[in-house]
């Protein structure tokens, strides 16, 4: 266990020490900084101005620096999340294969198994702590707009709810929200981690998982697919966001993250079985 | 900072071959490997390597070389056959095997975002190992430790290379696997690398399979060789035997009518070129000898000494 760690160290080391690691935390709070700047244009604040107008509530209490904290959250992540993940663990596997990184690797006295669940457990890391990263920091941006106070106004039109908490329950479940738009996000991780163990570039690894979850995606926002949405695995990772339900469906939440486990587990097995079967010859 | 039990054990057991030179360290077993399945990139190929030896791989490109390699270092699944390590089968244990090995390849890839020092803290750890105080030696015996800090991006072919040897003797192991490691060097680099090897093979007792194109190298640094042409072992032997073959001679003379019958009584084999293959055994001074009294003219008499490559062309390509 502690060779385990030790080795997991060092991949995560690598990770830290690669400057695009960097530059993707950079790229995500300049796009923050432009959604803030959006959401801050007369006509776009018109449209929330109207949304929670309808609903009987303030805006001045409810346009906060939690819900634009929400906001800027989905969009940034719905906009680059995806990118960012497929590329960072799309090239986890592929590019050390293409630039000959794997062979000094696997001359050491290292399994495969080992060396994938190292890099698995990297880019699950990676993917949970870039969504920390983007929620709190574009919640941090919003209380440098709009100071603390006020409630949150979250709604997600893929789960059809709009919620208006306080400002401590609001910040309860914004913290939730994090916690399962990263487990979500992982799904995408699990993807691009399963192509990237494929004899293929790292490109068409990041582009392939990019793509099944672009399709993925389309299918579940077309009603022709309404019976057959429990085959989608977008389907699931919206499921997110009922931690803003005003009841949490505690059920279906564990029902859906335990349908993504699965099968983030079994694309980490068969990515194995895929990368075992491998020759690794120059 | 530990040195962990393995590599201790594994010191030991060098201490204790040293005194026994002739156990056959790395056991090459009817290697087969088909990549595509009418065609053998290796059939039935074995070998051995004596502890403290040094083998030189040779073949044309395709020979199946690297294949071999490969399946040494777990990299590559034979079909049939199998490598024992110090009597560890990589195809059954890879790790345990592994454990005993430190790899060289051609043009090595480093993260070349990260310094020299941190490529070694990164590969070391997945051996579990890391004790500084032998990273800075090995780094002085490679001559790399003034610019270990440097980004790898920022080192030249050499000193890859010298941090490939580095990384490939962090921990100490028993055999070296160099897969064309000078290629790209320049004439200094070479001859600093080999003597590297020779250093590390005289003082640490390390086995090495050494994989490479040229023959010189070859010549030079290694014991024995092992010869693969399309997949198949053509030879496996000493690299001295092969100018031990039958002396050779180029004779000029108006003569050569005479010069023939004399060098077939006696049993000279004699080829079209007017050159002289002694294969009885006799010397080249009794036929020079001989002819002379027979009343031969002589113009010219030069020893042809047949190097390494005129034998493995020979070897390798039989109609040229």
């Amino acid at each position: 266990m502690k060779l385990l760690l030790w080795q997991w160290r060092a991949e995560l080391w690598k990770l830290l020490a690669r400057k695009r690691t960097f530059l993707g935390f950079g790229a995500f709070l300049v796009l923050e900084a432009v959604l803030l700047v959006v959401f801050h244009l007369d006509k776009v604040e018109n449209v929330f101005r109207k949304m929670i107008q309808h609903q009987g509530e303030a805006f001045e209490s409810y346009f906060s620096a939690l819900t634009l904290g929400y906001l800027m959250l989905r969009l940034s992540v719905f906009l680059l999340g995806g990118i960012y993940l497929s590329l960072v663990a799309g090239d986890v596997v592929a590019k050390e294969s293409e630039d000959g990184n794997l062979r000094l690797i696997l001359a050491r006295p290292i399994s495969r198994f080992r060396l994938l669940a190292v890099k698995f457990a990297s880019c699950i890391a990676y993917t949970v702590v870039l969504i920390q990263f983007i929620s709190w920091t574009a919640l941090l941006l919003g209380i440098i707009i709009r100071g603390w106070g006020g409630g949150l106004f979250a709604f997600a039109p893929e789960q059809e709810f709009l919620a208006f908490y306080d400002a401590g329950e609001g910040l309860q479940r914004y913290a939730m929200g994090t916690v399962t738009l990263s487990l979500s996000m992982c799904m995408a991780t699990c993807i691009a981690f399963f192509f990237s163990c494929w004899r293929i570039k790292p490109s068409a690894a990041t582009i392939t998982a990019l793509s099944y979850l672009l399709i993925d995606m389309i299918l579940r926002e077309g009603h022709f697919m309404d019976s057959y949405k429990h085959l989608l695995i977008t389907n699931y990772m919206t499921s997110w966001s009922m931690v803003f339900f005003e009841t949490i469906p505690w059920a279906v939440l564990a029902r859906d993250y335990a349908i993504l486990g699965g099968v983030g587990l079994t694309l980490f097995v068969l990515g194995t079985l895929i990368f075992e079967s491998r020759d690794l010859k120059s | 900072m530990r040195m962990d039990t393995s590599r201790k054990k594994s010191s030991s057991l060098l201490e204790k071959n040293k005194s026994n030179p002739r156990i056959a360290l790395i056991e090459a077993r009817n290697l087969t490997k088909r990549f595509i399945r009418d065609r053998a990139a290796l059939d039935d190929v074995s070998f051995e390597m004596k502890e403290n030896e040094i083998v030189g791989l040779l073949g044309h490109n395709g020979a199946g070389k690297s294949t071999v390699l490969g399946i040494m270092l777990g990299m590559v699944r034979p079909n049939a056959g199998e490598v024992v390590i110090g009597g560890v089968s990589v195809q059954r244990n890879r790790a345990g095997a592994l454990r005993q090995i430190g790899a060289i390849f051609e043009a090595p890839a480093f993260y070349e975002y990260m310094t020299g020092w941190q490529n070694l803290r990164a590969l070391c750890a997945l051996s579990g190992w890391w004790d500084e105080k032998e990273v800075w030696r090995v780094l002085e015996l490679v001559g790399l430790k003034d610019r270990v800090h440097g980004k790898v991006q920022t080192f030249s072919h050499g000193m890859r290379q010298r941090l490939a040897l580095a990384q490939a003797l962090l921990p100490m192991p028993k055999v070296l696997l160099l897969d064309e490691p000078t290629d790209g060097l320049d004439p200094e680099g070479i001859h600093e690398f080999r003597a590297t090897i020779l250093k590390l093979r005289a003082e640490h007792g390390l086995t090495i399979l050494l994989n490479s194109h040229l023959l010189s190298e070859v010549e030079l640094m290694c014991d024995r060789c092992v010869i693969l042409r399309d997949g198949r072992k053509v030879y496996e032997g000493t690299v001295q035997a092969t100018q031990r073959e039958h002396p050779q001679f180029k004779l000029s003379t108006d003569d050569m009518a005479l010069a023939k019958s004399i060098a077939l009584s006696a049993g000279v084999r004699m080829a079209d070129d007017n050159s002289l293959e002694i294969i009885d055994g006799s010397s080249g001074h009794a036929l020079l000898a001989q002819l002379v009294q027979a009343g031969v003219r002589v113009d010219a008499w030069t020893p042809r000494h047949k190097t390494l490559e005129d034998w493995y062309l020979e070897l390798t390509h039989p109609k040229l």
